[in-house]
This record gives C-alpha cells, structure tokens and sequence, in this order.
C-alpha cells in the first residue's frame, strides 16, 4: 500500500499496523462476524464503475474492512418447510457488526470510518459493491449460481466499512469454493450442475453457465426475473400488488386483494425487513458448496 | 435513596452496553415544565428516576463522505435503546425494582408521550440549540436519546450550568456578523437571536424542517399513497408507484434505522463535538 503523507503521532505504521489490524480482526469475531478481511481502497478502481469506490464515499479511503457472516444456519437449509427460509432471514446481524467495526476504527484508533450502507442510492446500484468487496478482501470468489462463496463456510452476508486506516490488506483468494467437485462430477456426467439445475434460464429460471477446465463460467444471469423470485414480498411486491389494486373496478375483487395473503405477507416483509429479506433461495439450497465444510449429525 | 454506588453500576451497564453517555432525572423535575399525562410517574406508577442514554450517530467518516445520498441511509446502532433495555433488566433483576422504557414515538401529531429532549436536558446530558432545538452534548454534540423510567430512587445529576449551545465560535461569529453556522446554513427553518453569548430567542418552522429531515419516511409515504389514490390515470399511476420516491418512501419505513433522516445541514456545520469528527 502507498501512502505518500508522512506519518504523524499516532499513526498506525509497521508493526503497529499489524497489531492494529489483528485487533480489529478479533473485535469482528467476537462481535459476531464468521470472517473477516481487509481490502486494499485502490483495487476497488479497476472493477468498480466511478462513484463506485471506495474513495468516492470517503476521501482519503486507503482500506475496507469486510464481515461475513449471519449466514442460514444448518438447520435451515435442511428443514422441510419453503417458508422458514422465506421467513427468515438474518442479514441484520452482519450489518450490526460493521456498525460497531466503525465506531472502533474511529473511537479507538482515530481514523475515519463509514459504514457503508446496505441500501441503493436509487434503482439497483448499491453505494459500494458488498461482493466485490467480499473478493477484494479474500474471504469468497463468485459463483455459478452468483453469490459469493466463502470456501469454509459458503453462502454468507456481507458488510464493509470504507476507512482512512492503513490496515495490513489480503489479497483476492484463487482458490474458489465453485465448482464444489460433486459439481464437476455432474457437469462431466450431466453437462449441468445442480444451480443450473434448478434454475435454468432457458426454462423459465435465471441461470446460465458452463464449466470450462472445472472452472465455472456464467454465461447468462436474467436478474430482474431473479429480483422478482428472490423479493416476491418486499417493496417491489408491495408497489405490484398496490397497482393491480387501484386498477381493479370491482369493489369486492378490491377487498379481496387489500386483505389477501399477497398484501398481506408483503406488508409483514416492509415491516419486518431485516428478517424477511429474501424468498427464494434454491440456487444456493441446491449448492454443495454453499453450506459450509462442517458436517452436521 | 440509591448510593452512589448503584448508580456508577447502572451507568456502566449502559455503557458497557453501547451508550456514550448516561445521566439520570428525578422523576419529580419533569413537573415543572411537562404537562400532566406526559410526566414519568403518568407512565410508571410510583417513578421515582429517569435514566438517559445518549447513543451515537453517524460516524465522522459518513459525516466526511461527499454523496450526500449516503447520509440519507447511512445506517444507525441506535445502541441507546439497547442500553436502555440493559439498564432496565439490571434494575428490575439486580436490584428489584420496576423499570421500563420510556416511550418516545409520536402518538398524536408529533407528540411523544414522554420528551426524550427535556429528559436528556434534566439528567444534564445537553442543551437544546438553535438548530432545530437539537440537544447537543457539550462533548460529543448531536445525539440520539433513549431512557428509563424507574421505581429506583437515584441521585440525580444536576441540569448542565453552561449550554453546549453556542459555541464559543458562534458566539464570536454571531458577534461579528450577527449569525451562526446554522442560522446562516438553513434560514429557511431556523431563526434566533444572541445576548451576551446565550441564546435569546429561538424559533423553528417545524413543518419546513421536517419535511426536509424526513423525505422519506411515513410522511412521505403518505403523501405519495394519496397522490397515486388520487390519480384517475392507469399510466400515470403505474410511473408512481414504481418511482423511486415511492419505492424510497416504503424502503424508508422497512429500513427505519437505516434512514431516519435526509437532512443534516445544521448539525454538519455545528462545532460541538466537532473534534470528535476530526480524525486521521
């Protein structure tokens, strides 16, 4: 990492960047985080669209810390019922550890820190990318299915904080978590795999891909169908339901629609948006990769 | 009457558990300036003390991020609640007395049963000032506010002797060229006058205010529902409800900590506490 201002009193340098890193790294664990890892500001440059970047939330950006964790735990993945896993989500918890990840940076090390923020600024554009952010810092590479896979612990969310902080960073991991083997073993038996499987865009799903030399290659994403699967009971579902209300003439048909399950279960997930974050989950229900190396008894 | 003793533990339960501050009212203070039916004992029989906790807000680094629009979602712990609820299982476990969260969302037009404002104020937490009447600490400046209401007689900490508000820089300024910071960043909400370095008078268009603090929120959201209600158009009111100030405003009510408001200009110019957003 360059950094081309002479160091003041107190600024972290050398060894006390090392010790002020490996600190920081604890505090996330002990504060919830599965894992952790930090990203140099400047590779963000090469990937990210401008007001994109690391420094364009925060002049002077020289890392961003990364969290993973508050995945489904194994238990959910299992259980037999589609509405736990549409019912509950956990991201909420993630994000409250890169909160407190930045309160520390500032309060005990002195240098700025922002939360990046979970929403959009508007449409789909997030402020910064939480999954470039996740291969930045070494903690997953993407999926077939798209996600970003961590290679001990698969499917995960993510939280990052943008800081002045020059904290030891870690590198992009080669060593990805997809193609699991079982993968390649059917896509050399099957020409698919079970992502592709249970959610082929040539037959009404959203994922296309190949795997070329056991790497996996995603050839076609259609993600406002994805986006319609995924938040079927959120602000999109609320916006659908509202309109085919206004527009339906028939007063009975009307109160039909208000107090239907419809309104009604998108209605809960606006409310309840940090534990009804997503409704569908089969790409990643399907991946062998995505629930971790811990067998379960 | 608690010891001190008691009271240094339930503070640092509070802090332990993410407040930056706590103080602590007597009950009995909120009667001379609250009216009947909104005073702690309205709400908990028998209260005796208050405990506030002051929580933090936007990080320095969010403060210094250029895209205002991150500002507008930057996301809050809103650790003051939880350490309220900290304090509130201690007493009631430990120390085997009544407690409970005092309520503060508005139950008729803006009015909370209980001012988080004044009880921050008694328990000598802050001050209000010309912004918007925002209680600043004089440490730490703006913060958000939480208490307790309890059965637990507590010595109470005396209301601060000095306001945050004005600032010594203020002061000066408003002595040279008759404004603030703030009044000078916002003249459309904020008005008020200075007499030897304390505020005079002070007023706020509150409805202007809040429109702007609150963008997007539940105001906004109905006033965008009545507009599509409203519009005879099929079209027309398809482009509404899938704008992105609709779909702000229904984000905003699910994501509430995540966007509690979108205006920040008088506070992001106030120099309380303002060493505390200056870092490296």
């Amino acid at each position: 990492m360059t950094d081309e201002r002479a160091p003041a009193k107190g600024d972290l340098v050398g060894p006390a960047t090392t010790s002020a890193t490996a600190r920081l790294k604890a505090l996330a664990l002990k504060s919830g985080a599965t894992v952790v890892g930090v990203a140099d500001a400047a590779a963000f440059d090469t990937h990210a669209p401008s007001k994109h970047r690391p420094a364009d939330l925060l002049p002077g950006a020289r890392t961003v810390v990364v969290v993973g964790g508050a995945q489904p735990r194994a238990g959910d993945w299992v259980a037999t019922s589609p509405w736990l896993l549409s019912t509950m989500g956990t991201t909420e918890r993630i994000q409250g550890v890169g909160r407190r990840i930045a309160q520390a940076i500032e309060s005990e090390l002195g240098y700025y820190a922002l939360f990046v923020p979970p929403g959009t600024a508007a449409g789909d554009a997030p402020f910064l990318s939480l999954m470039l952010a996740a291969e930045l810092a070494g903690l997953g590479t993407r999926s077939l299915a798209g996600p970003i896979l961590n290679r001990d612990h698969g499917f995960m969310y993510w939280s990052a904080v943008v800081t002045t902080a020059p904290f030891d960073v870690d590198g992009p991991t080669t060593d990805a978590a997809c193609p699991a083997p079982a993968c390649r073993d059917m896509w050399e038996r099957e020409h698919t795999t079970p992502c592709l499987r249970v959610c082929p865009l040539d037959a009404g799903g959203c994922l296309a891909g190949r795997l070329d030399d056991g790497h996996a290659v995603r050839t076609a994403y259609d993600a406002a169908r994805c986006n319609t699967r995924v938040h079927t009971h959120w602000v999109g579902g609320f916006q659908k339901v509202l309109e085919e209300t206004l527009n339906e003439p028939d007063r009975e048909r009307r109160k039909m629609l208000v107090y239907g399950d419809f309104m009604t279960r998108t209605l809960w997930s606006i409310t309840y948006s940090s534990t009804n974050i997503a409704q569908c989950f089969e790409c990643m229900r399907a991946c062998p990769a995505a629930h971790g190396l811990k067998e379960m008894r | 009457m608690a010891t001190d003793g008691v009271v240094d533990a339930v503070k640092r339960v509070g802090l332990a558990a993410g407040a930056r501050v706590v103080g602590v009212a007597a009950a009995a203070a909120f009667r001379a300036g609250v009216p009947e039916g909104f005073r702690p004992e309205d709400i908990l029989p028998g209260a005796r003390s208050v405990v506030v906790a002051g929580g933090d807000g936007p990080t320095a680094g969010a403060w210094r991020c250029p895209d205002h629009r991150v500002m507008e979602i930057t996301g809050y712990d809103l650790r003051e609640n939880v350490a309220i609820h900290a304090m509130c299982d201690y007493i009631e476990r430990e120390l085997g007395y009544y407690a409970v969260q005092a309520p503060s969302l508005p139950v008729h037009g803006h009015e909370p049963p209980m001012s988080m404002m004044h009880a921050a104020e008694l328990a000598g937490l802050g001050t209000r000032s010309f912004a918007a009447h925002i209680i600043l600490n004089p440490e730490y400046g703006l913060l958000y506010y939480a208490a307790l209401i309890t059965t637990l007689p507590l010595p109470a900490d005396p209301p601060l002797a000095e306001p945050a508000c004005p600032h010594p820089g203020c002061a000066a300024m408003y002595k040279r060229i008759g404004t603030t910071p703030c009044l000078r960043v916002c003249p459309a909400c904020l008005s008020g006058t200075m007499k030897n370095a304390r505020i005079e008078t002070s007023t706020y268009d509150r409805e202007k205010c809040h429109s702007r603090a609150q963008t997007y929120g539940i105001g906004s959201f109905q006033k965008a529902l009545l507009a599509v209600v409203d519009e005879d158009d099929p079209a027309r009111r398809r482009d509404m409800i899938h704008s992105d100030f609709f779909a702000k405003s229904v984000q905003s009510l699910g994501f509430f900590r995540d966007s509690i408001a979108q205006c920040f200009e008088c506070m992001r110019v106030c120099p309380v506490g303002r060493k505390h957003r200056k870092l490296k």
